[in-house]
């Protein structure tokens, strides 16, 4: 591009907000074969004031229009050019107008009066253009276009341009590029984020058409196409995590415990960002919440993508990034047939998305962090209260390796990744939650992300207890880690119970064990696993011991925790029951035989016979659960969350990547 | 053997009524004796019939020929020399004696036949002095005409005489006279047909090929069928012959579809439209591409119409009323499809499992079949089928997650579920529409309890619901754990199991405010109770996943999938199990099936209580194949592997004590199949006989599988398995040792299974010798095959002499170290126990 060239285009520019509106009409439909000078009519939008504004919106009016007729040309050119004096007017006349009203923009823009129609006709323009043979950088701009559009304003249920999205509803566009498997690589990415967000617009006051669209999709292919883009993102963000863990680990011993949390800020210019996926993650929690036959897809088997071996080539032919992501490799979303790599390993969208789950969940200090691995938890509350995802979940013929990432930590050795046995899912959604809990007692106490925990342990054991699954699983390292976070609870009740309600939590765990103990005959694998949480209980009798006195002294004083301290002492009757029952014996067995040190063996065999004596407790409702619902609990964490993904999609979508020249290449040649 | 003569051809004969019902579109008189006068046209002398002609038209070539062979026989008729035999009373007998054609041509066969079927000491002499009279004497023909005629003539006699007679007019004659018989009795000897149409010389495949243009005509499954066993069985010739041989001629145009049914149907054909969407598999990148397309003229059609993603059953029929119209433009580019979807759905399982043979290990083979099985789930329903099935059917559904990697070291055969729909025709039903796999109100809920005593009509209630999830609010209704809390109290009132009376309690007990106790001691009981109560299960081992799979009940297994499908709940749904064997040449397991359904047909038809269980091969190629498995078996080498037991005493634990009625059922069983498969070990020298090919099914019969090592054919290290058949102590043991009655009577089934099996030895024989033509199967390796086949048959000896060599066979093959030296090496070899 000469300089010559742009020097005419700015002058151009100058002139459309200039000139009487009676002339530019008659010269913008040749306007479009030039290209525009985006920042400059952007920064030039910016500076109007007030009273020139109103002078220069009929021009705006009429420019918009052009725009828009523009897009139904023959000449690809035009349209590129009408595409990106949409996204500057879209972003100019906001940028001026922060405070201003909706239906302001809207009057500056496209004029009351005509706003109606000249949407239909922005909508129907795109989604033809979406949806035809054309070429594939118009589609990857009209994309850009809707996502700067829908990302204008900070909270996007203020954007009321949007209004004439759900009336023009471009949601069959949309699926349509995830059925394709050429176009879902190319634009997939931009295609799910823009639906995560359109999703997310004005949900909780208004019936928005795109929730119960998106809430009855059952084309496989689209969903299938979906669950690919997402699980292709994870897969890369993990893949670049193992990357860089690798990288990291040679002279890193020494600060192995600080690696986490420093690689990201370290990076912060890079672009392994976990913010960048909360977008696809709300776009997985949104298909995993409003679809029931999204649920399907999680568990549809692709190949392992998370391989070295397959090396990111960027594809010459799609010019624009999505997003500031590095684009995934098209190589492998193009080519359905599944490689022939013996080498690889089979891995679907549960897998990889529990292993990124893992990885954020190491570390929560950061705020995007805690956001995403407050998302994983509560995808993961949709998926364990799904009846079709719990029986995959527990489906004995499909096991698999899952290497979930564990926190390096002092005490503890990284396990040997070849060691991890082919399992049921569900048990590595179980080890994901056991690691949760050990790694996560610390003063800044992530008491949210806990109760979730918590809540998806039993809502997994209610399942297994419904459907008598006996799971071969090391209950025993879940029944220690719950004992371990009473006891950090215990440690630290006044911290604590300055910012939490720390006898709510305490009372989901002590309710898991009387799952363990009143239903463990429904779903334990082994008789012995039964033995064994009576050893555990009685091992670590002092925690609950402990337990039971703090409850019983908060429930017996008066305050703001007398009543929840109480529905604690209530749950703990059976464990105390079992202490008490089991002490006695086992003293008495010691001193009868005179052993100091009773050997697990003997103690397993004084529980096995002194079960007849003990009665317990039947207790209501251990195996009811509250389901989940977004509203109104969560609705503020999405409203923030929908926040910053705007600006972070608004940031990315720069003009920039929208007036390449590679563009220009390709179209000049065409035209 | 005095009967014997009566028997000789005994297959029922009532369905060779002369109507050539079965032919409707060829007007083809099927029996000369009927009066149609032959056309005015021609009278074209036998020599027309020519590989030219029939290049030209094939049915002229049928007509001319039948034309040809009435007035031969006419000719005959008109001669009326001596009017010898009354017809009514002998007019079977000389039947077998006096094909004169065959005579001539290949005698040697014929003289066995002779000596054996000479009843009554019936004057020999006076048959052969009328056979030579015969020779020289047109009349001969009138003995084959009638033979033709009579009712005994059935299919396996006709493939006898079109191998064996060189008369042009004969062959041309059986080869319309195939038109008349039942499709079934036809298909059996298909292999054979085939194989005489490649190998044998034009004449016969001349008399073959009008009516196997015919029945392609009709069948689609026909057709492949032919399509595949002509491919296989023309593998054997040389590249350059092969190429331009008859049978791969046939091949090409069965395969090019243009034997379409005559009088071209409709494009709108139901037909041609539902294949879509498998055709659309075949490039998958085409497919999506094409999918979108529509979907995309249907989005705007609809646009802002939440029609188009909707699962409403009448949204579907909508949709798929414009899709439908949408394919009926483009029909003209799916002509040829008729035949695609079956071979594409053939040539995926195939693809798969040549991928599966590059993996190293059993567990990524298994999880790599899964996944691509689940790939394969998303073209299904589809056209297609499983051609070991008994009934029509469409696939619906392969259960991706219960296939499993078979035993094998180098290659990978693995065994695959396929749901079914069952069907009239599965050429003219239209195909299934599809639901979505999570489309289901799951029963799980029962499905896992150690059956508590529910009824099946308990079960079956419980069941009734699903259909429902077609109503649209059922559809929606979520679907959750925390409904089957909800639900669970109705289902397990009926059961009176004290778990879940203990469940409902904890239910009830909601409402009633009064404490409930239980004692620990309870729950922990229950807890040992209920693991030791669930039925043997085997444990699961990565290294051989099959072992779980198989020794699940079979009925448990479909009633399993059938609550996890969302098809489950149609009534013609059904599950259908089938091995797929990619590398593997099935030719030998094809013809050791043939030989083995024949024997057991001749067995019960002599009514002798062997029992063997034959199961079906599919030929695709020369290595490729499927095979039907036997359900509810388990390998001896998995049975003593899990059970760590001894035969006897894993039927004692599976069966009961040795004086119950279920042990002694078992026994019996295992005695009678025992002597089965001894008798067809050694009649077809069946090798290769190691414990990991030899199955236990659930009622105690064992069932011999793996036919790769018959005949001449033996595993390469020579010296071992010298014995007539494999029977160890541990067989032994299991019949009460080798004094005990049941043992007695094992020797003496066998004795009757052998003196049966030669009074038919022809119509064994017979399946060997046509498939030895042109075949370089190890199993026919060297020129003494067939003889030394005959010999086993012994025709020479009595019954007491035949009594004395059954006891010497199983003297020696239970002396013989040499099985257990086999074993040993087995499990050296291949870690077989």
């Amino acid at each position: 591009v000469s300089n010559k060239y742009l020097d005419c285009e700015t002058c151009f520019c100058s002139s459309i907000l200039s000139l009487p509106s009676v002339i530019l009409s008659k010269t913008l439909p040749s306007f479009f074969m030039l290209q525009v000078n985006l920042e400059y009519l952007e920064s030039k939008l910016e500076t109007v004031d007030g009273e020139e504004v109103q002078r220069i919106q009929d021009n705006i009016n009429s420019l918009f229009h052009h725009c828009v007729q523009a897009l139904g040309e023959e000449h690809q050119i035009k349209v590129v050019n009408a595409l990106q004096t949409l996204c500057a007017l879209f972003r100019g006349v906001h940028q001026k107008n922060k405070s201003a009203s909706g239906f302001d923009i809207i009057n500056m823009l496209m004029g009351f009066d005509k706003a109606e129609q000249r949407m239909k006709d922005l909508m129907e323009r795109l989604d033809s253009l979406l949806c035809g043979d054309g070429s594939e950088s118009l589609k990857s701009l009209c994309l850009k276009l809707l996502l700067c559009l829908v990302t204008v304003t900070d909270n996007i249920s203020q954007n009321t341009i949007l209004e004439y999205v759900m009336i023009n509803s471009i949601f069959e566009a949309i699926l349509q590029i995830l059925s394709d498997v050429s176009s879902r690589g190319q634009h997939g990415y931009d295609a799910v984020v823009l639906l995560a967000l359109l999703v997310n617009y004005r949900k909780y006051e208004s019936v928005n058409p795109y929730i119960v669209k998106l809430s009855i999709v059952d084309d496989e292919p689209t969903l299938d196409g979906m669950g690919m883009v997402v699980h292709q993102a994870l897969t890369e963000y993990n893949r670049q995590y193992k990357d860089k863990e690798e990288e990291n680990q040679g002279g890193f011993f020494s600060t192995l415990t600080s690696m986490v949390g420093s690689m990201f800020i370290a990076d912060a210019d890079e672009k392994l960002s976990v913010q960048t996926n909360e977008a696809i993650l709300l776009a997985l929690y949104e298909a995993v919440h409003l679809n029931r036959n999204f649920i399907t897809v999680l568990a549809q088997s692709h190949p392992e993508m998370d391989i070295a071996a397959t090396p990111m080539t960027p594809t010459p032919t799609t010019p624009t990034t999505p997003l500031g992501t590095t684009p995934p490799s098209l190589d492998m979303m193009n080519n359905p047939e599944l490689p022939l790599d013996p080498n690889l390993l089979t891995s679907n969208l549960l897998i990889t998305f529990l292993k990124y789950a893992s990885i954020v969940m190491q570390d929560t200090k950061d705020e995007h962090r805690l956001n995403s691995a407050r998302l994983c938890l509560i995808i993961l509350t949709c998926i364990a209260e799904d009846q079709y995802a719990d029986a995959f979940l527990h489906d004995d013929n499909m096991n698999f390796r899952v290497n979930l990432h564990k926190m390096p930590m002092r005490h503890r050795k990284k396990a040997v990744d070849k060691n991890i046995p082919s399992r049921p899912l569900v048990c590595a959604v179980l080890d994901l939650m056991v690691e949760f809990i050990v790694t996560h007692m610390m003063k800044d106490f992530p008491m949210d992300l806990y109760l979730r925990c918590v809540q998806i342990i039993h809502k997994l054991l209610c399942y297994q207890k419904k459907c008598r699954i006996r799971l071969h699983y090391t209950w025993r390292e879940l029944w220690s880690a719950l004992i371990n976070l009473l006891k950090f609870l215990l440690s630290n009740e006044t911290t604590l119970l300055a910012k939490h309600n720390i006898f709510h939590l305490a009372l989901l765990v002590v309710n898991l064990f009387n799952m363990f103990i009143t239903y463990g005959d429904t779903f334990l694998p082994t008789s012995n696993s039964y033995d064994e949480l009576y050893y555990e209980i009685v091992r670590m009798h002092q925690v609950f011991d402990n337990l039971y006195c703090m409850v019983l002294r908060v429930s017996t004083n008066t305050g703001q925790w007398k009543e929840a301290a109480s529905k604690v002492t209530h749950a703990l009757v059976n464990v105390r029951a079992i202490i008490n029952h089991f002490n006695p014996k086992i003293e008495s067995y010691a001193a009868v035989n005179h052993i100091s040190q009773l050997s697990e063996e003997q103690v397993l065999e004084v529980v096995r016979s002194n079960y007849d004596t003990l009665t317990l407790k039947l207790q209501d409702g251990l195996d009811q659960f509250e389901r989940y619902s977004e509203q109104p609990k969560e609705a503020a964490f999405f409203k923030e969350l929908v926040r910053s993904i705007s600006l972070n999609v608004r940031k990315n979508v720069s003009l920039n990547t929208l007036s390449q020249d590679v563009l220009l290449k390709e179209f000049s040649t065409i035209s | 053997m005095e009967d014997t003569e009566l028997e000789v051809s005994p297959t029922p004969s009532d369905q060779n009524s002369p109507s050539p019902s079965s032919s409707p579109s060829l007007s083809l008189p099927s029996t000369p004796s009927s009066s149609c006068a032959p056309p005015p046209a021609a009278t074209p002398p036998l020599g027309v019939i020519s590989e030219g002609v029939a290049e030209l038209s094939l049915f002229i070539d049928a007509e001319v020929a039948q034309r040809a062979c009435q007035e031969v026989l006419q000719k005959v008729k008109l001669q009326q020399v001596e009017g010898d035999v009354p017809s009514q009373h002998s007019g079977a007998k000389p039947v077998p004696n006096s094909p004169p054609v065959a005579l001539t041509a290949s005698g040697k066969p014929m003289k066995i036949r002779e000596q054996e079927d000479d009843p009554e000491g019936l004057a020999p002499g006076s048959v052969k002095s009328a056979r030579r009279r015969q020779r020289h004497n047109p009349s001969k023909q009138s003995w084959l005409l009638r033979l033709f005629e009579s009712k005994l003539f059935d299919v396996s006699m006709a493939i006898s005489y079109l191998h064996n007679s060189k008369e042009p007019g004969v062959q041309a004659y059986i080869g319309n006279r195939l038109f008349s018989f039942p499709h079934e009795e036809v298909d059996f000897y298909l292999p054979q047909l085939l194989n005489m149409y490649i190998h044998m010389d034009e004449d016969v495949g001349d008399a073959i090929k009008p009516y196997v243009v015919h029945r392609c005509r009709q069948s689609i499954s026909f057709s492949l069928m032919c399509a595949w066993l002509l491919g296989a069985y023309s593998s054997d010739m040389h590249i350059s012959t092969q190429r331009h041989s008859r049978g791969t001629k046939l091949r090409k145009l069965i395969l090019s579809d243009e034997l379409k049914p005559a009088g071209s149907r409709a494009h709108r054909d139901p037909l041609t439209f539902s294949l879509i969407p498998f055709y659309h598999g075949l490039s998958p990148s085409k497919r999506t591409h094409q999918r979108s397309k529509s979907d995309a003229t249907v989005s705007i059609s609809l646009s802002s119409n939440l029609k188009r993603t909707a699962s409403n059953p009448k949204v579907e029929s909508s949709q798929d009323e414009v899709t439908d119209s949408n394919s009926s433009l483009d029909s003209l580019e799916f002509e040829t499809v008729r035949l695609a979807p079956q071979r594409e759905f053939i040539k995926s399982l195939m693809g798969i499992g040549k991928r599966l043979a590059t993996l190293p290990t059993k567990e990524q083979k298994t999880q790599r079949l899964i996944s691509e099985l689940s790939l394969l789930n998303h073209k299904l329903p589809a056209r297609v089928w499983l051609p070991t099935a008994a009934f029509d059917h469409h696939v619906v559904r392969v259960p991706h997650t219960q296939a499993v990697v078979l035993n094998s070291k180098d290659k990978a055969p693995y065994l695959i579920y396929v749901e079914v729909l069952e069907c009239d025709n599965f050429e003219t039903s239209s195909v299934p529409i599809r639901i979505p796999e999570n489309r289901i109100r799951s029963t799980r809920s029962v499905e896992n309890l150690p059956d508590c005593g529910m009824t099946a009509e308990q079960r079956a209630g419980s069941f009734s619901m699903v259909p429902n999830y077609d109503n649209d609010d059922e559809a929606w209704s979520v679907d959750d754990i925390g409904e089957l809390q909800v639900e669970l109290p109705e289902v397990h009132t009926n059961s009176c199991d004290n778990i879940s009376q203990f469940s409902v309690d904890s239910i009830t007990s909601l409402e009633s405010k009064d404490p409930v106790f239980i004692a620990a001691g309870d729950i922990r009981r229950r807890l040992s109770e209920q693991l030791a109560q669930a039925p043997t299960t085997f444990k699961r081992d990565p290294e051989d996943p099959s072992a779980v799979a198989l020794k699940e009940p079979w009925e448990e297994k479909v009633r399993r999938i059938r609550e996890g499908s969302p098809y489950g709940h149609l009534p013609n749904w059904r599950l259908l199990s089938v091995i797929v064997k990619c590398g593997d040449d099935l030719r030998q397991e094809l013809l050791a099936f043939q030989v083995l359904q024949q024997l057991k047909s001749i067995w019960e038809q002599e009514r002798v209580p062997l029992w063997i269980k034959p199961y079906k091969i599919l030929v695709l190629s020369s290595d490729s194949g499927m095979i039907e498995p036997v359900v509810n078996a388990v390998s001896l080498h998995q049975v003593k592997k899990q059970s760590q037991l001894s035969l006897l005493d894993y039927l004692l634990q599976e069966h009961g004590a040795p004086t119950t009625e279920a042990f002694l059922s078992a026994q019996r069983n295992f005695v009678q199949s025992c002597a089965g498969y001894s008798l067809i070990c050694y009649l077809l020298q069946v090798k290769d006989r190691h414990n990991g090919n030899i199955l236990l099914d659930a009622e105690g019969h064992i069932i011999h599988i793996d036919f790769g090592f018959i005949l001449s054919s033996s595993p390469k290290n020579l010296g071992f398995e010298t014995s007539a058949f494999k029977l160890t102590t541990e067989f032994v043991d299991v019949m009460g040792g080798p004094e005990g009655d049941m043992f007695n009577y094992y020797k003496m089934l066998m004795l009757q299974g052998l003196i049966a099996a030669r009074k038919h030895m022809d119509r064994v024989l017979q399946i060997v010798e046509i498939m030895q033509q042109g075949s370089q199967l190890p199993c026919f390796h060297g020129s003494s095959t067939m003889r030394g086949l005959k010999e086993r048959f012994h025709m020479s000896l009595t019954e007491e002499q035949l009594q004395l060599l059954i006891d010497q066979l199983v003297d020696g093959s239970m002396r013989s170290l040499t099985t257990k030296l086999y074993d040993g090496f087995q499990y050296l070899t291949n870690g077989i126990m």
